[in-house]
């Protein structure tokens, strides 16, 4: 390959993902538009913002200092709850243009080059960030903006949080009322010698799902003093997903396993997913397929883009190369549901990224179409292999090319006792 | 009751062989060896290891069961050059092992053996293949499969009387063939079976480069690997069931 032709390609990769996103939907253009005419109407004098904030957000360039903002849906106050990413944007069926509409009503008063320590921080910008963030509702805010909000609309690489909402450089922030904070968060704050995969795990059983406990993590109100730090939102989405994975994986060891194979299917937002279960010790594969012209291969011609990444019973010691946060996400779903089941098992996620996902929305949409996978009926086959067989015609890529790409697919781990 | 002295190396060589499949196991001193057995806690992996009395340059041992600490024990033994002598004492009282090296002592506390895994039953399996190589040829077949896959595949071509150490990965392909000249011994049978190369790995760190390898192989079967060390006074086999495509 010809260098020029490489770096030909970086420069049209972002170009051609702003213009497939553009084609597909103005509406977002539209939606930007009216948040700068909501705005007008909401902005008390030159720069006083009175608004209510549901979550925050904290970026990962330039760590350990980091940029960091309140999110407030300015003109949307009375229902701020449905702006935060959760669940129920599943059950709500939001689409991928809905994802867009909210992330960018949302206005980021934010900070840049705060430093990351913020163990004993609780008044100021960050104290008033960590109150939103530990509250389980929409906190009222006042928010003083150094000059306007500037409308950025760029759909990055970031697979989370995109694309972004407006941002404005905050002077100031100060809560209008008194958060409230549920009693189990209360708990893991005062107990400043607690581990944080430990706390996490504590609220995860509290019926804290990730999401929540996500936003608190990434407040750094979390793990033994010294190590309560600002986590990028996108870091801590991950470590939340793997922390409660291990911790449903570890509980899972005894079990039995599922005793026959079970092949699971849900689609949502242009992303199909097959979910095969097999019987045996736990071993884990999340395999994706993206079509030419989904976001991520933007490229026509490009032919379908594989990756992969396996675990094995004691889990996996390497980083997550391919796949990365969308691995921990599914395989969350996944142990959820055995948990639930009360079994161990051998599970194949098969994710096929069609065209129709012209937009990136986040991992969420991962974990939430996998975890609703199970419900509704099922398929079965004799073996893990004959699963993939029955599944190969629903997929862009022959079985000889998914064989070398999966582990799983290739052959699933025997044990000594079974011979 | 247990007493013995033993080099460091050899010390060394039998610990990393369980070590490479467990963190913790129970050792059988028994009176003419000490034996350890273990399987890693997927079934997946297991060793079967026996060092005669003679590769100690002293024993003592009426048939005790102690359980270790391999990563504890492994530090120790890290702290002496191969040369060195390793003292070995088992304190019944206090169930603590008493460590000398050259002037250092440690006194490592044990763990209760009844708290350590079961360990396996090795399967009666009779494989119709057995190849016999260098360690150095293996090794050099799982650091090329290793480039291009996470997983290998064992082969015997029957006709050509050849072993195959192949692996398939995502675009690229691996294949080192061994003619029945360059391998010590061959014996041809059906053999053909996939294994993980994370085992697979671990269990080649044992294996010195210059050890001769037994390789017992069958058709979607676990596969055996028998070595000796310590001049032939220690061995080793390991089992490593196979990643199968039919159930």
């Amino acid at each position: 390959m010809r260098l020029d032709e490489y770096l030909e390609y970086e420069a049209d990769e972002a170009a051609e993902r702003r213009r497939l996103a553009e084609e597909k939907n103005y509406e977002i253009l539209d939606q930007l538009e009216s948040f700068e005419n909501r705005f007008e109407e909401h902005v008390t004098d030159d720069s006083l913002v009175g608004s209510v904030s549901p979550s925050i957000f904290v970026g990962r360039s330039n760590y350990p200092e980091v940029s960091t903002g309140i999110l407030s849906p300015v003109g949307h106050e009375d229902d701020a709850g449905r702006f935060e990413t959760s669940g129920e944007w599943y059950d709500e069926g939001v689409g991928i243009a809905d994802v867009f509409e909210r992330r960018t009503s949302l206005l980021n008063s934010n900070r840049t080059g705060v430093g990351v320590d913020v163990h004993d921080a609780w008044d100021g910008f960050t104290g008033v960030q960590r109150e939103i963030a530990i509250a389980d509702r929409p906190v009222g805010v006042e928010v003083g903006l150094d000059g306007r909000p500037e409308v950025d609309y760029d759909v990055s690489r970031d697979d989370v949080a995109t694309p972004v909402g407006p941002r404005a450089t905050a002077q100031s922030a100060d809560l209008t009322e008194n958060p409230h904070v549920p009693r189990p968060v209360e708990k893991t704050l005062e107990d400043d010698d607690w581990q944080a995969q430990g706390a996490i795990n504590y609220l995860y059983r509290r019926g804290f799902d990730v999401y929540d406990i996500n936003t608190i993590l990434s407040a750094g109100a979390l793990g033994q003093a010294e190590n309560r730090k600002l986590v990028p939102t996108r870091w801590s989405i991950t470590a939340v997903d793997d922390t409660v994975g291990q911790y449903l994986r570890g509980t899972l060891r005894g079990n039995r396993s599922v005793d026959s194979v079970q092949v699971w299917h849900n689609e949502y937002l242009g992303n199909s997913f097959w979910v095969v279960l097999a019987p045996g010790k736990w071993e884990y594969e999340l395999v994706e397929m993206k079509a030419p012209g989904s976001i991520w291969n933007p490229d026509p011609d490009a032919g379908t883009y594989l990756a992969s990444a396996h675990e094995q019973f004691e889990g996996r010691t390497g980083y997550v190369d391919e796949t990365a946060g969308a691995y921990y996400a599914a395989r969350l779903g996944v142990l959820e549901h055995l948990s639930e089941i009360g079994r161990q098992g051998k599970a194949l996620v098969l994710r096929h990224v069609s065209d129709d996902y012209w937009g990136p929305v986040g991992v969420w949409q991962v974990r939430e179409a996998v975890r609703h996978a199970f419900e509704g009926e099922h398929g079965t086959a004799e073996s893990l292999s004959g699963a993939v067989s029955e599944i190969g015609s629903h997929l862009p890529v022959s079985a000889a090319r998914l064989r070398r790409k999966s582990t799983m697919a290739a052959g699933v781990q025997s044990s000594l006792l079974e011979f | 009751m247990f007493k013995a002295i033993v080099s460091a190396s050899t010390l060394r060589d039998s610990l990393d062989a369980v070590s490479v499949l467990v963190d913790e196991c129970k050792i059988r001193l028994n009176e003419e060896e000490l034996s350890i057995r273990a399987v890693d806690p997927a079934n997946v992996g297991m060793v079967d290891l026996t060092l005669e009395a003679a590769a100690f340059e002293s024993y003592e041992a009426d048939g005790g069961v102690i359980g270790v600490n391999l990563t504890r024990l492994e530090e120790v033994a890290g702290m002496a050059n191969a040369d060195d002598l390793i003292h070995l004492e088992l304190d019944e009282e206090t169930r603590k092992l008493h460590i000398e090296v050259e002037g250092l002592s440690y006194t490592l506390a044990l763990i209760d053996p009844d708290s350590i895994r079961k360990e396996p039953d090795i399967p009666d399996l009779d494989l119709p293949a057995e190849i016999t190589l260098e360690g150095a040829q293996l090794n050099r077949g799982i650091t090329a499969a290793d480039m291009v896959s996470d997983h290998i595949r064992l082969r015997v071509d029957e006709t050509d009387e050849t072993f195959h150490i192949e692996a398939e990965g995502d675009t690229d392909d691996v294949d080192l063939q061994l003619e029945s000249e360059d391998l010590i011994a061959l014996t041809a049978g059906p053999a053909d079976s996939l294994f993980s190369l994370d085992y697979l790995k671990d269990m080649n760190k044992a294996i010195a480069s210059d050890a001769e390898v037994r390789v017992e192989l069958g058709e979607e079967f676990p596969v055996k690997l028998h070595y000796e060390f310590a001049e032939g006074l220690g061995t080793v086999t390991f089992m490593l069931a196979p990643r199968i495509q039919s159930e």
